[in-house]
């Protein structure tokens, strides 16, 4: 199946400093793929790169076949690549209702009523239904991590980035959001790729793992695959443990 | 030749007293975070305080520096215990500080004018006009007296942020209030203190303007935005920063004169700042001023 | 020919508008009182005004201390095309309110991307240095003797009509902004601009939008002012005292409401007429006290005051009034 949203080559530098060296990822259409790799890796600011918020110096990123390398964050949403932020931010001045209408009017390419429609389904898949007219700032973060979800599925993406979406959650929160990201990807049809600490949900959640060490990719492949690879293994624990 | 190092002299002479104005408005934000919009009601009323001092009790302005600094610092403190520590704090209490100490300085604005009516005033000394003459450029008394103070106060605000146990402790509230709370400095307390430092310091800067230049109850705007531009352009690290942005910002005015007519130098100062502000990366002290 | 409205537009909103204005137009039929009738002028322009100054200021947050630059350029523009290039008065306005916004995009653009007080910090030193560089540019404003237009016929008592065309034509715009899908993209903007852009909401665009129409529509303020008082000065049209009302009037009145500023100018006008006989100087003191008595207490002014005593009857009155009820 082709990837539905590749990169190429992609580097980043911050005067003196390369945070990615030339990293390659492919995400296949309708699967969920890991970013991992010990902290410092550059895994946030490859994440940011695909999701625009970030320009590269260097590299190529597409969606299909349309090229979004450097492309604004909003056209890039608009394109159908939206991503959840790590630390979430919702419009704390708009209800859940607003928050999600506002991505749907804008992104989903729907019309104006079919929009509003679409933002009342995604806070019912993520079982926010009944809180819709609340503010973001009497819910838990859990649920606030949620309206994140249902915020981006607003934009009717073809792809959904998530930022560390399980880490800071208890453990039954965590085994929630697997499984809304599970059917994210299997009612929806949305691809998804998710950075994320918890090793736990990626093993569970993704088909193929990509780790970057100290701005380079290392390693490739399936969860099971990954976890044995040594480069891998010294990554994370040190090269004693290899 | 004579006229290039006059303009240099009175450059310096001039970045001394920049430099005074605007430590105290970095102090505040670099400590507390927020932009003291009334930076420029407070050198008003110290210009105010000092000429009132000289006209009404003859007492000459360097020597009522020391009270109009005190009584400066205690309005500070009132300011910040009384209104602004209601506020939130961060980004959520940005503008909303902003209009609070605003309408302070609108206050202190309307006090100014019906105290002492919205004509200009000018604060002269006997030796006010007198001029030092060194290998025939002409240095002004009043101006080296101004910068010699400025000086003082400087090294004081140096010493007193390096080698007291009350300037390690704001520095240390500028930088992670939160772990400070952890290690029993009392962060309140702090804060109380550096706006009425803060503050204390634009009374005194107000004080040595006022010996400059004349002065009515709109005084202050313009030295608002200069200090900005030095805070902006000079980091809130060190007094040496403070100190050689504020030489950057007198020499490009002073020698303003030069290029442009008489009128559009005043406007140098407010374009400088525009330009400051939006070209000028990373912003103050790490602090990021965009987004 | 049925009359289609967008589905955001109450019929109730703009029918009592319609109601409202027609009301104030036949109010001078009912009475002769000159002083008043001026009085509501320029009450209509300072509703006009304060209400623009929402859209940048209270709609996205940016909080302008320089607004009276557009309204100097949009003043003096207009008096100079009427002046030099025979342009009819509304036609003129509209032109000095177009250069106005053009003026508010070159500066604000750029100046945009600084967020909260260091944008307002900015927006001082852009007023300050147009009202230096206009003083003295003789050929726009006539230097300090200022311009003087062409003097008409009972155009001051016929611009009582004019003027609640302009408050109407404002608020009607603040309803809009508001309340369209827009407006629920401006709020975006207003409380997260990356993460707006991250759901795609394109924020550059339409911050340039909001600062053309700002900035437009106070530049038609100062064309209004110009024709009513046939002579300006850049000193009083590009002052900052000027600009300061606008804010006081905004926060005050509501900042972010839609019609929260126009109340801010009513009681504006209504404090500064009670006053300037007693005590002339001092409503900008007091003005400076509810500014920190309403941002300690009623973030949202005289607007606040009122849903507060309103919620008690009616407890599901939204605040935000925005597109997004569902």
């Amino acid at each position: 199946m082709p990837a539905i949203l590749r990169a190429e080559g992609l580097s980043k530098r911050f005067g003196g400093l390369k945070a990615n060296d030339n990293v390659s990822i492919a995400l296949e259409q309708g699967s969920i793929l890991g970013l991992i790799g010990p902290n410092g890796a550059g895994k946030s600011t490859c994440f940011a790169m695909l999701a625009g918020s970030l320009p590269p110096t260097s590299g190529r990123i597409f969606i299909g076949e349309r090229e979004i390398t450097g492309l604004p964050a909003f056209q890039i949403a608009r394109a159908g690549v939206v991503r959840t932020h790590q630390i979430v931010r919702p419009f704390a001045n708009l209800t859940l209702f607003e928050n999600c209408a506002v991505a749907a009017v804008q992104s989903s390419g729907l019309a104006h009523e079919e929009a509003r429609a679409l933002a009342r389904e995604t806070l019912e898949f993520v079982g926010l239904a009944n809180r819709r007219r609340e503010y973001p700032a009497g819910l838990t973060l859990a649920s606030r991590k949620r309206l994140e979800m249902a915020r981006g599925l607003s934009c009717k993406p073809k792809v959904l980035l998530l930022d560390e979406v399980i880490a800071g959650v208890n453990p039954a929160e965590a085994r929630e959001m697997v499984t809304l990201i599970r059917r994210i990807r299997d009612e929806r049809g949305v691809s998804i790729l998710m950075t994320e600490h918890v090793m736990a949900a990626v093993m569970s959640l993704c088909e193929h793992v990509t780790v970057l060490d100290a701005g380079k990719l290392i390693a490739s492949g399936t969860p099971q695959e990954v976890v044995a690879n040594p480069e891998v293994i010294a990554a994370y624990l040190g090269k004693k443990h290899a | 030749m004579e006229r290039f190092v006059e303009l240099l002299i009175a450059a310096i002479l001039l970045a001394g007293l920049y430099a005074t104005m605007a430590y105290g408005l970095g102090l505040i934000y670099g400590v507390l975070r927020i932009v003291n919009l009334n930076h420029g009601g407070i050198i008003m009323a110290g210009a105010y305080a000092g000429w009132w001092m000289h006209s009404q009790l003859g007492i000459d302005p360097y020597l009522s520096l020391v009270p109009v600094a005190a009584a400066g610092f205690v309005l500070g403190m009132v300011i910040y215990l009384l209104l602004v520590k209601r506020l939130p704090r961060g980004a959520a209490g940005g503008v909303q500080s902003l209009l609070l100490l605003f309408g302070v300085w609108l206050v202190l604005r309307n006090v100014a004018y019906l105290m002492f009516s919205g004509n200009d005033q000018t604060l002269r000394t006997s030796y006010a006009t007198r001029a030092l003459d060194v290998h025939g450029v002409l240095i002004s008394v009043n101006r080296l007296a101004v910068f010699g103070v400025a000086l003082l106060i400087l090294a004081f605000l140096h010493l007193l942020l390096t080698r007291t146990y009350l300037g390690k402790a704001i520095r240390a509230v500028a930088q992670n209030p939160d772990s400070c709370t952890l290690v029993g400095i009392p962060v309140e307390r702090i804060y109380a203190l550096t706006f009425g430092l803060g503050t204390a310091l634009a009374a005194a800067a107000g004080l040595l303007g006022a010996a400059l230049v004349p002065f009515s109850p709109s005084f202050g705007a313009s030295e608002l935005l200069k200090s900005f531009v030095v805070v902006v352009l000079g980091g809130l690290g060190s007094v040496a920063g403070t100190a050689l942005a504020a030489l950057i910002l007198a020499l490009v005015e002073v020698f303003a004169i030069l290029v442009l007519p008489a009128y559009l130098t005043a406007a140098v100062g407010f374009v400088l700042l525009v330009l400051v502000l939006v070209l000028r990366p990373g912003g103050l002290f790490g602090q990021r001023v965009l987004g | 020919m049925k009359l289609r409205w967008p589905t955001w537009v109450r019929p109730r909103a703009a029918i009592g508008l319609l109601v409202v204005c027609a009301a104030l137009a036949m109010g001078p039929l009912l009475h002769d009182n000159i002083y008043w009738h001026n009085q509501l002028t320029l009450t209509f322009l300072g509703i006009a005004a304060a209400l623009a100054w929402n859209w940048l200021g209270g709609y996205l947050g940016q909080v302008s201390f320089g607004h009276a630059a557009m309204f100097g350029v949009g003043g003096f523009a207009a008096a100079q095309a009427q002046i030099h290039l025979h342009v009819p008065m509304v036609p003129a306005w509209i032109a000095g309110g177009v250069l106005a916004g053009l003026f508010a995009l070159i500066w604000g653009h750029p100046t945009l991307r600084l967020r909260g007080p260091y944008f307002s910090i900015a927006t001082i030193g852009v007023g300050e240095a147009t009202r230096l560089v206009c003083t003295y540019w003789d050929a726009f404003t006539g230097g300090s003797s200022g311009l003087s237009l062409p003097m008409q016929q009972n155009l001051k008592h016929q611009l009582y009509w004019y003027g609640i065309a302009l408050a109407a034509v404002a608020l009607a715009g603040s309803y809009a902004l508001r309340r369209s899908p827009l407006g629920l993209s401006l709020l975006a903007i207003k409380s997260d601009v990356d993460a707006a852009g991250d759901v795609g909401v394109s924020s550059t665009r339409l911050q340039d939008l909001v600062l053309f129409l700002s900035g437009g529509m106070i530049g038609i303020c100062g064309g209004f002012y110009a024709s009513y008082f046939s002579y300006i000065e850049p000193g009083n049209m590009f002052g900052f005292d000027r600009s300061i009302s606008w804010v006081l009037t905004g926060v005050i009145g509501g900042i972010g409401t839609i019609a929260g500023p126009a109340f801010g100018a009513v009681v504006f006008v209504l404090l500064q007429q009670s006053l300037i006989a007693s005590y002339p100087q001092l409503y900008l003191g007091l003005y400076g006290m509810l500014l920190v008595l309403v941002i300690l207490f009623e973030p949202l002014g005289l607007t606040g005051l009122a849903l507060r005593v309103l919620h008690r009857a009616r407890p599901d009155l939204s605040v935000t009034g925005v597109a997004g009820e569902d």
